[in-house]
Order: C-alpha cells, then sequence, then structure tokens
C-alpha cells in the first residue's frame, strides 16, 4: 500500500466532500416541510362523512414489514380499494424484509413516485412513531395498520389492528376450555425481542392467571416463526421431550400454528391445540378435530377500511377528530361449529369499523 | 519486544505462504483503478436510474436517506476493515453493535446520559467487546472467523435476555434530546453566514466523515496503522521486525467494534429506537463494501474510500431497484446480478490493464 498518497487521496476527497457538502445551497429559513401531496380537498358539502365524493388525487401504499402470508390479503384489497374508491392508484409493496431501515426507504421511495398516503405495518412497534412522523412533517397521511406503535403515543392518523394481548387472550381462554380448565399449557410464539411478542406473552399468561393454578404455563417458546421448518423443528423436540406432559398448546404465530397442527396430528397425542389465522391447512385440521380452535384476524377489513379511511383523510374531505385513534380491527375464534360461517362474522366487523370511524372523524 | 502470546497469535493469523502482491498503482493506468472503476460505475447506474425514474434525486426522499445508509454502511464496512486489515475477520459484527448499543441504551434510560455521553459510553463497550475477541484470539491461536462466530452466539444469547429484564417494550425508547434533530437534520441546517450546506446530505454523514478520516490517518500516517497492516501481511516477519502482533490483533478488534458501536449508534438515531436487533443486517454489508472496494481479505491492504464506494454501490443499486418497482422476488436477483457484472468489468478492467503492461515491456 502506497502509504502517503493514500492519506492524500483520503484528505483530498474529505476536502471535496466537505466543500460540495457546504457549499450547495443558500439558507432557505426553514427546512423542507413543503409536502409532495400536493392534494386539494374535494369540495362537497355535509351530507354524511362517510361516501368518498373524490379520491382522483390519492395514491394509496398498502406497505407491510415484508413478505408474510397474513398480508397477502392486502394485495387484492389494494386493488378492491383502486376501483371502489375510484383512486389515482393503489399499490401493494412487501419489500421491505422485516428490516425497519429497508421498510422505511421503500416508503420514501414510494413517496417520491407520488404516492401520498400510506396504510403501514411497522416492523419495528417502537421505531414506527419515527417513521410516521416524518411522513406526516411532509404533508402525507398515514396510518398504522395490522400493529399499532409500542407505547402510548400513535402518530399516524389512526391504528387499526388486532388487538395482540385481547387476541392472544381469547386463543389462551379456548385452549384452556378446549383442554377441561386444567393441566400444563405451552405457548408458541414469534420473535422475542418484539413488543408485540411481549403482549401476547401477556395476553396468554392473563387468561392463564384467571385459572388461579388449575392451568400451569410449562413454556413461552420464542423465535420460531422465522420460518416453518424452524416451528416444526421446535414442535417436534417439544413433543418428543415434553409431549405426554402437555394437554394444551396455544400458538399466537403463524409458523408455529401450522407446524403444531402438523405435529401433533402426527404423534397423535391428546394434546388441544389452539391456532392463529386461517390458513387452509389448519382450517382443515378443525374439520378433521386436530385443532380445537383457531384466533383469525382481519387483514382484509384492515386493508379495506384502512384504505377508505386513508382515501377521506389524503383527499382532504375529513380530518380525524382524535389523530392516533387506535380501533380493534377484530379477532374471531373459529372452531368446528362456525368453520363454515366465520367469514359473515368477519365482514359484519368490516361494516362495523366503517361506522366506527366515521364517528371518529370530521367531514366537509 | 514479542508479546508473550505472540506464537498462538502467529498460529491463529495463518497467514499465506505467498506474499500479498499488493497493487501498484503507480504502473496501472488510472482507468484500471478499482477505486476510480467503482465510482464511474456508482455514477453511471445513478444516472441511469435518474433517466428511468426522475424521482430518484428528489433529495427528501431519496438522496437524503440514501446517503444516511451510504455512511452508516461505509462505518459498518469500516469496522470490517480494521480486521481484515490484519488477514482476520469479525462475524461478530452486528452483535457487537447491538451490545454496544443495548449499553447505550441503558445509559440513556437508567442512568438519562446525555446523547453524545451514551454515545461515548457505546464507543467505550464496544472497542471493549472487540478488544476481548482481539485477546481471545491472540490468547488462544484460535481462528478470528470461529472466535467472532461464538462471541455472536454469546450475544445474540445475553442480549435480549437483558432487553428483556430491563424492558417492557424489548427496546430502550428513551430519545435523549438532540436524537430527533440528528436524525432529521441535514447539512442545509448549517449555515456560516447566509451560505449553508446542501439539504440532501444529512448531518449522520458526518459521523462517517470522521471515521473515515480517522481510520485513513491511523492506517496512512501512524505507526499503528503500518504495524498493522505488516501484521496482515506476515506475521512471522512483522514478528522479526519487532511489532508486537498479539497487540496488534487486539487493537484491530478494539477499533472494530468500536466503529460497530458507531454504525449501531447511527442506525439507533436513524430508525428511531435502541433494540436488541441493531445490527442483525450488518454482518454482509460489512464484507461487501470493503471488499468491493479492494480491500484484500488475507490482509495488508486495505482502502478507505473503497469502503466508500462499495457500500455507495450496493445502497444505489438497491435504491434504484426500489424506485424502479421491482418485486420482492426479482430485487435481490438484480442486485447479485449487477454486483456481479461490476466486479467482473472490474476484472476485465484489470486483465486489460495487465495485458497494456505487458505489450509496453
Amino acid at each position: 500500500m502506497n502509504v502517503p498518497s493514500l492519506y492524500r487521496r483520503t484528505a483530498a476527497g474529505l476536502v471535496i466532500v466537505a466543500l460540495a457538502a457546504t457549499g450547495c445551497s443558500t439558507k432557505s429559513s426553514s427546512d423542507n416541510s413543503g409536502g409532495t401531496t400536493g392534494n386539494d380537498a374535494s369540495t362537497g358539502t355535509s351530507s354524511g362523512p362517510v361516501t368518498l365524493k373524490d379520491g382522483s388525487k390519492v395514491k394509496l401504499a398498502l406497505i407491510p414489514g415484508g413478505a408474510h402470508p397474513y398480508f397477502q390479503p392486502w394485495k387484492a384489497t389494494a386493488e378492491q380499494d383502486k376501483t371502489e374508491f375510484k383512486l389515482a392508484d393503489a399499490t401493494f409493496n412487501e419489500t421491505g424484509e422485516w428490516d425497519q431501515g429497508k421498510q422505511n426507504n421503500v416508503i420514501n421511495s414510494l413517496a417520491a413516485q407520488g404516492y401520498n398516503a400510506f396504510g403501514i405495518f411497522g416492523v419495528s412497534p417502537t421505531d414506527i412513531n419515527s417513521t410516521f412522523e416524518d411522513l406526516k412533517s411532509k404533508g402525507f397521511v398515514v396510518g398504522s395498520l395490522a400493529s399499532c406503535p409500542a407505547g402510548d403515543t400513535d402518530s399516524a392518523d389512526f391504528c387499526l389492528s388486532t388487538d395482540v394481548e385481547a387476541a392472544a387472550y381469547k386463543a389462551a381462554k379456548a385452549a384452556i376450555d378446549a383442554m377441561g380448565g386444567e393441566g400444563a399449557l405451552v405457548h408458541l410464539t414469534g420473535n422475542n425481542v418484539d413488543s408485540n411478542t411481549q403482549r401476547r406473552i401477556a395476553g396468554v399468561r392473563k387468561a392463564i392467571a384467571e385459572t388461579n393454578g388449575k392451568v400451569t404455563e410449562l413454556s413461552v417458546i420464542t423465535d420460531i416463526d422465522t420460518d416453518l421448518q424452524t416451528a416444526q423443528k421446535a414442535v417436534a423436540d417439544l413433543l418428543a421431550s415434553k409431549g405426554k406432559e402437555i394437554k394444551g398448546i396455544v400458538t399466537t404465530a403463524y409458523n408455529p400454528a401450522v407446524a403444531a397442527a402438523d405435529g401433533v396430528a402426527t404423534s397423535k397425542l391428546p394434546i388441544k391445540v389452539v391456532a392463529i389465522d386461517d390458513d387452509a391447512k389448519i382450517l382443515s385440521a378443525i374439520k378433521s378435530g386436530g385443532v380445537a380452535a383457531t384466533v383469525t384476524q382481519n387483514p382484509v377489513g384492515q386493508a379495506y377500511v384502512g384504505g377508505w379511511l386513508l382515501a377521506l383523510l389524503g383527499s382532504k374531505q375529513c380530518t380525524m377528530k382524535t389523530p392516533g385513534v387506535t380501533v380493534d380491527s377484530g379477532s374471531f375464534i373459529v372452531t368446528k361449529a362456525n368453520v363454515d360461517t366465520y367469514d359473515n362474522e368477519r365482514k359484519a366487523k368490516t361494516v362495523e369499523l366503517q361506522k366506527e370511524f366515521a364517528s371518529k372523524l370530521s367531514c366537509q | 519486544m514479542s508479546a508473550p502470546v505472540s506464537e498462538t497469535a502467529t498460529a491463529a493469523l495463518q497467514e499465506p505462504d505467498a506474499p500479498i502482491e499488493a497493487p501498484q498503482g503507480g504502473r496501472t493506468p488510472w482507468w484500471a483503478n478499482q477505486r476510480i472503476g467503482l465510482l464511474i460505475l456508482v455514477v453511471a447506474l445513478s444516472a441511469l436510474f435518474g433517466v428511468l425514474r426522475p424521482a430518484f434525486f428528489n433529495q427528501q426522499l431519496v438522496v437524503f436517506p440514501l446517503l444516511r445508509d451510504i455512511a452508516m454502511f461505509t462505518v459498518v464496512g469500516l469496522a470490517q476493515l480494521c480486521v481484515l486489515s490484519i488477514g482476520h475477520m469479525n462475524l461478530a459484527v452486528g452483535r457487537m453493535a447491538a451490545f454496544s448499543m443495548m449499553i447505550t441504551g441503558i445509559s440513556y434510560d437508567l442512568w438519562h446520559f446525555s446523547l453524545y455521553a451514551g454515545l461515548l459510553v457505546g464507543l467505550v463497550a464496544g472497542a471493549a467487546i472487540g478488544a476481548l475477541a482481539g485477546w481471545v484470539i491472540a490468547r488462544t491461536g484460535v481462528n478470528s472467523f470461529v472466535v467472532t462466530l461464538a462471541l455472536d452466539f454469546l450475544l445474540l444469547g445475553l442480549i435480549p435476555l437483558v432487553y428483556t429484564a430491563l424492558t417492557d417494550n424489548a427496546a430502550f425508547v428513551t430519545k435523549p434530546p438532540g436524537m430527533r434533530e440528528l436524525r432529521n437534520y441535514s447539512l442545509g441546517d448549517v449555515c456560516i453566514g447566509n451560505l449553508c450546506g446542501s439539504p440532501a446530505v444529512p448531518q449522520l454523514t458526518l459521523f462517517a466523515v470522521i471515521a473515515m478520516a480517522v481510520v485513513g490517518w491511523i492506517y496512512s500516517r501512524t505507526k499503528l496503522g503500518r504495524e498493522l497492516l505488516m501484521t496482515g501481511t506476515s506475521v512471522k516477519a512483522a514478528e522479526l521486525s519487532g511489532i508486537p502482533t498479539a497487540r496488534r490483533v487486539i487493537t484491530a478488534h478494539a477499533m472494530s467494534g468500536c466503529l460497530a458501536a458507531l454504525a449501531g449508534f447511527m442506525l439507533a438515531v436513524s430508525t428511531g429506537s435502541i433494540k436488541a436487533t441493531i445490527g442483525e443486517e450488518f454482518m454482509l454489508p460489512s464484507f461487501l463494501g470493503p471488499i468491493l472496494g479492494g480491500t484484500l481479505l488475507a490482509g495488508g491492504f486495505i482502502s478507505v474510500w473503497g469502503t466508500l464506494l462499495g457500500a455507495a454501490l450496493s445502497s444505489v443499486i438497491r435504491k434504484g431497484l426500489d424506485l424502479l418497482g421491482v418485486g420482492l422476488e426479482s430485487l435481490n436477483i438484480y442486485l447479485g446480478l449487477i454486483l456481479l457484472v461490476a466486479l467482473s468489468t472490474d476484472r476485465i478492467r484489470t486483465v486489460l490493464s495487465d495485458r497494456q503492461g505487458v505489450r509496453k515491456r
């Protein structure tokens, strides 16, 4: 290595960078808050806040944290939003790869391309408020979909999400009922260092605590939602080592749910499994009796109502009376008894959600 | 002057038999210079993406976050560069960042430190954990790959435990005064009289500029830098020259840990909080930047500018593909293909340059 020349080059380069960086503009009093949205409100008068008058200037982006089966219904619903609300455009982008930095890049890229209304599932609940603040400061409208920011503050216009603690509580209650109200329960879930996982753990523990010791939590197995193979291995290990002690398994993440349903069916152990979501495998396991129940969420409702609401806000037709309001998008227990009809309940909830939000809007 | 652990350090370093042929900048034509090639590629790709999507030059929404990413990945690359300079690897570079930021987070949350006092604590913690890795390598003679891999696993278990014990949301959410501003402010907010910097350049990039300047200065102007490079080129020769190689191993790993901590801080500031998953995405980019930029895996030669350009290349490609709306299924394929083409053209340039050299002789 030519040492002195390297130093000279480094020094010269840094000087150039510094000059370029400092000499590029003259002071423009305050920064940049100018939005690129440029949406004018649709004018109409007040004949009920629910009907969108003009969505033609709204470009909607629905952005999950990364690829996951849960979010696949958002793709079709984004198209539905576009045609039904006559939006300028609607897109679904799942390239965040479960990294907050990458997701922020995706959001910024879409904003640069003219998208002005964002429905976002934040990768990191503790970071996502910063992203929301950035977007709001630039004049965009933002909804937190399927997950709310951690803590008491929500910097988005609204949050429409499953109350994960309530859903986990419901799932654990269903598992405890299936177990006959006593025995050892195992909880399988996702990423331990995610605040939503901590809320799910709290929900399950709350249900267990209500049994006054009749049900015990044998273990909480975290970090097995990365892929199906990881979950299958964890379930196989669990059943091999403690299968006979376990009376119930409650799962609050997708891959562990599929793996537990398969694992228990294969092992033929008399373990009651409560799953999450309504994957075809899980639904068929419910029909065959292999899975006692599942807790489904409302991804279509989140994307549909979220899109509608963002269009109302983005077109300036409405504003939130209280920005940052949180609404539970619903969670539904599905058993053999209602496996063929639960979707009706979910659709009814979606309609109810629109009404609930209508009361939280202030419209022209 | 040899350190007591020098023999094991020698074993750990496993230097190649043949001396490394360092690039000889003086003989190669300018167009065959790897850094210039990379610079041209970065500029050409930026221009291409800009033509295809004019939004690529949007200062606020594209250039600002892009430069913030490049700055952070440059520091990540420099963290790896320090150990590459002695022919080692640091597979725990991401987890060292997470560990350091955990200490920084504790200092904000529990001890109520200011932004920069917390950063300082994190840098010291990073240097300490790096020095520990270096000490184990020098002491035991075990390959750096194995030691840092083991350390990575150790920290992978330890960090979530601490977060679960100390926080409600698996993150330290206390934001000391100045953190939000550091995230959003640009050089446009730095003015001398009426003349201000560019609003497209985040203030966070200054950390990368300082890190580049310090690392560049150490390797080019100080005895320490020369000794590190000599240790990387040949441990035996370095020891025979009186260089305390074991201490240099510890120093290189401490520098690596310290820079990993700085990168972790930049990530924490730019995303918003200090959480256990900081640094999870660091390992591959940490190699990508320096290696693309010409730093040798075998040690003995580093390139600070190359690291910046390597980091810039991968970030520009990713941002351009994002803007082109390339879907997840194809994004990484294109990213890999473009990098492969970039490296191949670099190799073609080198071969052409060598042939030209032979003809002249």
